[in-house]
């Protein structure tokens, strides 16, 4: 178990391309942290920094305390799993599992015992005999997960594991990770480009974009309350819906639509008086209602919830996520109302206040 | 399973007789060292032209027959012990028909009489033979010991009939 601290790590590449910016983070013991964020955002390359397949270079990275921002990548104690599972054909899966521990040369019985304890933890043990080839995308990467395990070490390291498994296996595989964790209680830092992965796996997230950290918290924090208008539209599917709106007399004005401010919006909004804001709203947190109408253009029925695609006013795209079964037409006009608003500062982008409930 | 030697064994369930397999393709190398010694003889007539034809003949087979021995044995599958146990008793069998029968033996080629193999080639061929035959007895040994304690081991688990 163990305690990882990134302090203001930067990577700027020889050809002076700079792929992270001050990043900072403090993982604490038993942590699941999850690096979010779209391609080419430079988590995959804060992964490898931290597991030493990068040069780190500005910056300190700490485990337990000890400085190894120069230690070698096999003498950092930290496992890696990759997306294409990095699995010997060869070999048979008890191989491919033993291996780290066999170059080692450990104790051929200390070994059996990991091995089979690791198989067992992820229902590999009636596959052990097998060759990678013969086993399922799933079972591939619960093998590279054992052939972590085995290893025993401070911090396992995920980068995008999931991305080859069709979404059902994605689901079951991710299930079993959480479990593993849980039982475990390993440091874990898991990389993705999939927020649902990230909502459903992390204790903490963070959410990257072009290098830099746009915000580190709770999934609930990321959700709830994102910290600027990336944030608040990488996170949540169907993503959040935008509006240019001007801040008036106890509402909000924006093409098409007015949306009454509650007491406590009136006072976060308070400095914006007359100004223009960027009004966030979640697909599901548009409901039936009175105030706005929604000229719907597509309706896609999800079971449980009706996503309505449409505009209000001429140009405002937005997405509805009603509760229950509709059958809007193209054309169909429907009252809504936003349950819950975002603002975020028209220039910078920065959140405004926390979102607040109508 | 805390047992370390109930550990050993059960490893072999996993893993191969690396052991047995290596010591069948140590055969085959002293076989091969063996038979490139032979071509330092001085064959001057059909007979021993043909004892070497043969030699080489057998060896092909040889060569396949204990390289199928040395997958097999890998899987401790313990017929494949005694096929080796036979290709070692064929090893020490060959030492009496070739390197025998040519030692000390006299050809004439172009009107002058010759050794058809001296004593040190002799000794050498002897030698090779012996090591392979040596080394097929003992993979054979470990082949059949370890098949049988993983036999024995895979019935006390249930896992065997």
């Amino acid at each position: 178990m163990a305690q990882l601290n990134v302090q203001h790590v930067d990577k700027i590449y020889d050809n002076n391309v700079q792929a992270v910016f001050d990043f900072n983070l403090d993982v604490k013991d038993g942590e699941l942290i999850v690096l979010v964020g779209p391609s080419g955002c430079g988590k995959s390359t804060t992964l490898r920094m931290i597991a030493g397949l990068e040069d780190i270079s500005a910056g300190h990275l700490l485990l337990d305390g000890k400085d190894i921002t120069q230690t070698p990548a096999k003498d950092r104690d930290m496992a890696m799993v990759f997306q294409n599972y990095a699995l010997y054909g060869h070999m048979t899966i008890y191989e491919n599992m033993a291996f780290s521990l066999t170059l080692r040369k450990e104790n051929p019985n200390v070994i059996h015992k990991k091995v089979l304890a690791a198989a067992e933890i992820l229902g590999l043990t009636s596959q052990l005999n097998k060759k990678p080839s013969q086993l399922s995308g799933g079972q591939r990467q619960r093998v590279a997960m054992g052939r972590s395990i085995v290893r025993n070490p401070k911090v396992f390291l995920f980068d995008e594991p999931l991305s080859n498994l069709d979404a059902k296996l994605r689901g079951a595989t991710r299930r079993e990770i959480l479990l593993l964790h849980k039982r475990l209680q390993a440091t874990m830092l898991y990389v993705t480009h999939d927020q649902t992965e990230a909502l459903t796996l992390a204790d903490r997230i963070v959410c990257m974009s072009m290098g830099h950290v746009q915000q580190v918290g709770t999934p609930l924090e990321l959700y709830d309350a994102p910290a600027n208008k990336f944030v608040a539209s990488f996170i949540g599917l169907p993503p959040m819906n935008f509006f240019d709106a001007t801040v008036r007399e106890g509402y909000l004005e924006g093409k098409g639509f007015k949306a009454a401010l509650s007491e406590e919006e009136k006072g976060i909004l308070l400095p914006y008086a007359g100004k223009e804001i960027e009004l966030g709203v979640r697909p599901e947190d548009v409901q039936e209602g009175t105030e706005i109408a929604l000229n719907v253009f597509s309706n896609e029925n999800l079971g449980m919830n009706t996503l309505v695609h449409g505009h209000i006013g001429d140009n405002n795209r937005i997405s509805a996520k009603l509760r229950g079964w509709y059958d809007y037409k193209a054309g169909d006009n429907v009252n809504v109302a936003f349950a819950r608003k975002h603002f975020f500062d028209k220039e910078s982008g920065v959140a405004i206040g926390k979102g607040a409930k109508a | 399973m805390n047992d370390e030697n109930t550990v050993r064994l059960d490893r072999m369930r996993y893993t191969k007789n690396a052991t047995a397999s290596g010591l069948a393709l140590l055969a085959i190398l002293f076989d091969v060292i063996f038979f490139i010694s032979i071509y330092e003889s001085n064959v001057g007539s059909w007979y021993y032209n043909f004892l070497m034809g043969a030699s080489i003949l057998y060896n092909l087979v040889f060569l396949l027959a204990a390289f199928l021995c040395s997958e097999g044995i890998k899987n401790y599958k313990i017929g494949y012990a005694w096929a080796m146990i036979v290709l070692g008793v064929g090893q020490l069998a060959r030492i009496f028909i070739y390197p025998v029968k040519a030692h000390a033996a006299t050809v004439t080629i172009q009107e002058q009489a010759v050794t058809v193999m001296e004593t040190p080639q002799f000794i050498r061929c002897v030698l090779w033979l012996s090591l392979s035959a040596a080394c097929l007895f003992a993979g054979a040994w470990v082949g059949m010991t370890r098949s049988k304690q993983l036999k024995a081991h895979l019935k006390s688990l249930g896992l065997a009939a």
